[in-house]
């Protein structure tokens, strides 16, 4: 029985594509005291292989919820995410442990980053807890350092740098397992706007480059231009899901109330993000870029 | 996750928090000092007490009389080589041998000189089995110990003053050398004759009417035993075997018309057992008892001493232990704030895709890893305690016993002085250092126990809370 959603009927393009996670009827309440808080109402999701898809929405709107709840970090009050053949909910925690060892990549809003380690010994830690020697992970690292233009800064403990380096260490982190999946909740979310897109360009290029999928949690729509797909949610369900590049006018259409002002500023802000991050992969994209006007739309 | 990384991860996680992790080591030190001190201390009474009994009588002997002959049921009871034989054959037993010693008084006169010239009376004569006196630990003085296979001749072992029993005939005055009587050279006087050079030595059986017959025997002098303050008979007596001795008395008998049963020519009164080890001593003792014999050893002294000392031992330890049992509560506080501060650590290495396993094995290794320090510091310190405390301890019981013995002087200062270096007030055997050490670790284990497993509850979503 599944509930009904807001969901835009399916995009002719995914049907080719082979579904990574699939999420069914996903409901998430938190109980404080006798009051429940609906966090997540009824979700249904498809992810696809290889896509960058973004959950967008206002803050409080759920993303977080969905989002831990698909990395298995938290337990849905009902419903099923599958990831492969997997069942996240109903794993234990030796399974889940081995199911993000080999499948997963998580990057974080405050880089997490472990302060006692050097840049290319965090980086290594995924390879650490999996067994790896330390020859191979230390080699590993560096390889994803240089990719994420930190070859210089190995040896540096978290603190000896800026939020921006960090951020590339916690991705090279995400990363250096090669995940088919990386969930990244607000990876900017500290940064300011020129490091953001720096982020940005190095997270999703490696994605590209891999044919990572990707699940980019935000609320700032200027980020949202670096995916394929838009998933936005209000109020714990969603109200649009639609490929980047007809994003504009669907979304504003139904999601009423996020982008209350400035839709069209919204609209071109994000086709032109996208444009320096991804010229090789989606060259179709290339339009105009307005990162400015398009930051202050959300808040 | 390798057990190598694991050990690196907790060993810099220990170094990250040097301070606390160094206080936390230095009351597991603490404890472990107090234990491994006390314990050492009771050690150092038992083995004094030991070494007091030692000194009272040799610790694995065990003496069996049966001058009766009977059991306490009137059950007839007879030690004699059969019996020694069964006894011999027993486990942990390393020999035995009667220790038959018949009034030989007026019985026997051992004559050697011209013309029978100097008598000993003979008053203490021991029958052993000739080849087990080295064995049961008889030091020679010299010459050699009684040969197995002896013919007519009587061998004879003289006690270390036993040359000095011999009376001259000839004087009324002066017709004995005393041993104290030393030369200008402090060594001891030569006796009238030297029994091992002697080729005059007879040993006469008397007859009891006056003027009978008596018989005399050929003797010869094999050696000199060191004198045994455990064993008198290594004074003034002499050793023999018993088959010499008892057909010695045979003769005795013979020549006076005395009828003895054949139970009392076989029963051998008194035997001396030495058990291979001062611990099997109550069990050989046992096993003996039930045959019905009388036993004594060392061990009916030493046991109720060494319950004693046992009891003082484990309130010591006991002592102790409180303050280890604090050190266990730091590691656990320890653990606990440690595992508080590293909750985001813990969740983002569990998003991460770390075992939970591996997370609790690490967080148990570092507390085992304070114990473990904590106890090998520890013994290390206990060591030098035990060595100040046995240094002050000795000088101590040295000015006390000077100041008891009052008019002893400087002689007797030094001389309690170096005999109390000998005795140990404190004393740390390798089981104690290494119980100890293996204690501590598991104290530290058991204590970072419940941190360990609460760690592993901590929920990944720590690691995305911002703070
Ligand atoms: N642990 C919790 N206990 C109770 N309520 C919670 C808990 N976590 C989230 N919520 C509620 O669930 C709803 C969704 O929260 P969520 O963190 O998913 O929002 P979000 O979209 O990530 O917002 P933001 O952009 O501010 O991070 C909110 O109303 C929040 O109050
Ligand atoms: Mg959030």
């Amino acid at each position: 029985m599944p509930c009904k959603t807001g969901l835009n009927a399916p995009l002719g393009r995914r049907e080719n594509l082979e579904t990574i996670i699939k999420v069914e009827n996903l409901r998430k309440v938190y109980k404080i005291g006798t009051e429940k808080v609906i966090a997540l109402g009824c979700v249904n999701l498809e992810i696809h292989k290889g896509e960058i898809c973004c959950i967008l929405g206002t803050s409080g709107s759920g993303k977080s919820t969905l989002l831990n709840m698909l990395a298995g970090l938290e337990k849905p009050t009902k419903g099923h995410i599958y990831i492969g053949k997997h069942d996240i909910p109903k794993l234990n925690e030796k399974q889940l442990a081995k199911l993000r060892q080999k499948q997963i990549g998580v990057v974080f809003q405050s880089y997490n980053l472990l302060p006692a380690l050097t840049a290319q010994e965090n980086v290594g830690l995924p390879l650490m807890f999996r067994g790896v020697s330390k020859a191979k992970r230390n080699k590993a690292a560096k390889e994803m350092l240089v990719h994420v233009g930190l070859g210089k800064r190995m040896k540096h403990k978290p603190t000896q740098m800026s939020g921006g380096q960090q951020q590339r260490v916690g991705i090279a982190r995400a990363f250096v397992c090669k995940p088919q999946i990386v969930f990244a909740d607000e990876p900017t979310g500290n940064l300011d706007t020129k490091t953001t897109k720096e982020v940005m360009d190095i997270m999703v290029g490696i994605c590209r480059q891999y044919q990572m999928t990707l699940v980019l949690v935000t609320h700032d729509p200027s980020i949202a231009q670096y995916a394929d797909r838009i998933v936005t949610l209000i109020d714990g369900a969603i109200v649009s899901d639609v490929e980047n590049q007809s994003i504009a006018e669907p979304v504003y259409q139904e999601g009423a109330k996020a982008p209350a002002e400035g839709e069209q500023p919204a609209g071109e802000a994000q086709r032109e993000a996208v444009d320096s991050a991804e010229q090789e992969s989606k060259p179709e994209e290339n339009q105009n870029p307005d990162t400015e006007h398009n930051g202050g739309v959300e808040e | 996750m390798k057990i190598s990384d694991q050990i690196i991860m907790c060993l810099q996680n220990l170094f990250r928090r040097k301070v606390r992790t160094a206080l936390t080591v230095f009351g597991v030190i603490i404890g472990t000092c107090a234990i491994v001190v006390m314990v050492s201390l009771g050690v150092g009474m038992q083995a004094s007490q030991d070494a007091m009994l030692a000194e009272m009588g040799d610790l694995t002997m065990i003496t069996i009389n049966n001058y009766s002959g009977r059991k306490e049921n009137g059950d007839k009871l007879i030690l004699d080589d059969a019996a020694l034989h069964q006894i011999q054959q027993m486990k942990h037993v390393d020999v035995v041998t009667p220790f038959y010693e018949p009034n030989t008084w007026r019985a026997f006169t051992l004559y050697g000189g011209n013309g029978k010239r100097y008598k000993s009376e003979l008053y203490t004569v021991v029958g052993v089995y000739p080849e087990a006196l080295e064995k049961m630990g008889f030091k020679l003085n010299k010459g050699a110990f009684l040969s197995e296979n002896q013919g007519d001749t009587i061998e004879i072992l003289g006690g270390y003053y036993f040359p000095y029993d011999f009376q001259d005939t000839r004087k009324k005055r002066n017709n004995t050398v005393y041993y104290w009587n030393t030369k200008e050279d402090g060594s001891m006087p030569d006796p009238f004759i030297d029994i091992m050079k002697e080729n005059k030595l007879v040993l006469q059986i008397n007859n009891a009417k006056e003027n009978g017959k008596t018989i005399d025997m050929k003797v010869k002098g094999v050696g000199i035993l060191e004198y045994d303050s455990q064993n008198y008979q290594t004074g003034y007596g002499i050793f023999v075997s018993v088959k010499q001795l008892k057909a010695l008395e045979e003769k005795y008998n013979k020549l006076n018309n005395i009828k003895a049963s054949e139970d009392e020519k076989s029963n051998y009164t008194t035997a001396k057992v030495k058990v291979t080890d001062m611990k099997y001593v109550e069990e050989v003792q046992a096993a003996i008892d039930e045959m019905g014999y009388d036993t004594y050893s060392m061990e009916n002294i030493r046991k109720p001493m060494q319950e004693q000392a046992r009891k003082q031992q484990m309130t010591l330890g006991g002592l102790g232990a409180i303050s280890l049992f604090v050190a266990a509560l730091s590691i656990t506080n320890t653990m606990v704030m440690s595992i508080y501060e590293r909750t985001r650590e813990i969740g983002v290495m569990k998003v991460l895709g770390c075992m939970v396993g591996n997370i609790r094995s690490v967080f148990l290794m570092e507390a085992g890893v304070i114990g473990f320090m904590g106890g090998v510091i520890g013994i290390i310190f206990s060591y030098i305690i035990s060595y100040i405390i046995n240094l002050v301890g000795n000088g101590l019981t040295g000015g006390f016993s000077g100041g008891m013995s009052m008019g002893g002087g400087v002689y007797m200062d030094m001389g309690m002085g170096m005999g109390g270096g000998m005795a140990q007030t404190s004393i740390i055997p390798w089981w104690l250092a290494l119980g100890a050490l293996v204690f501590a670790t598991l104290i530290g284990l058991i204590s970072g126990y419940s941190p360990a497993n609460r760690a592993v509850k901590i929920s990944a979503l720590e690691a995305i809370k911002n703070e």
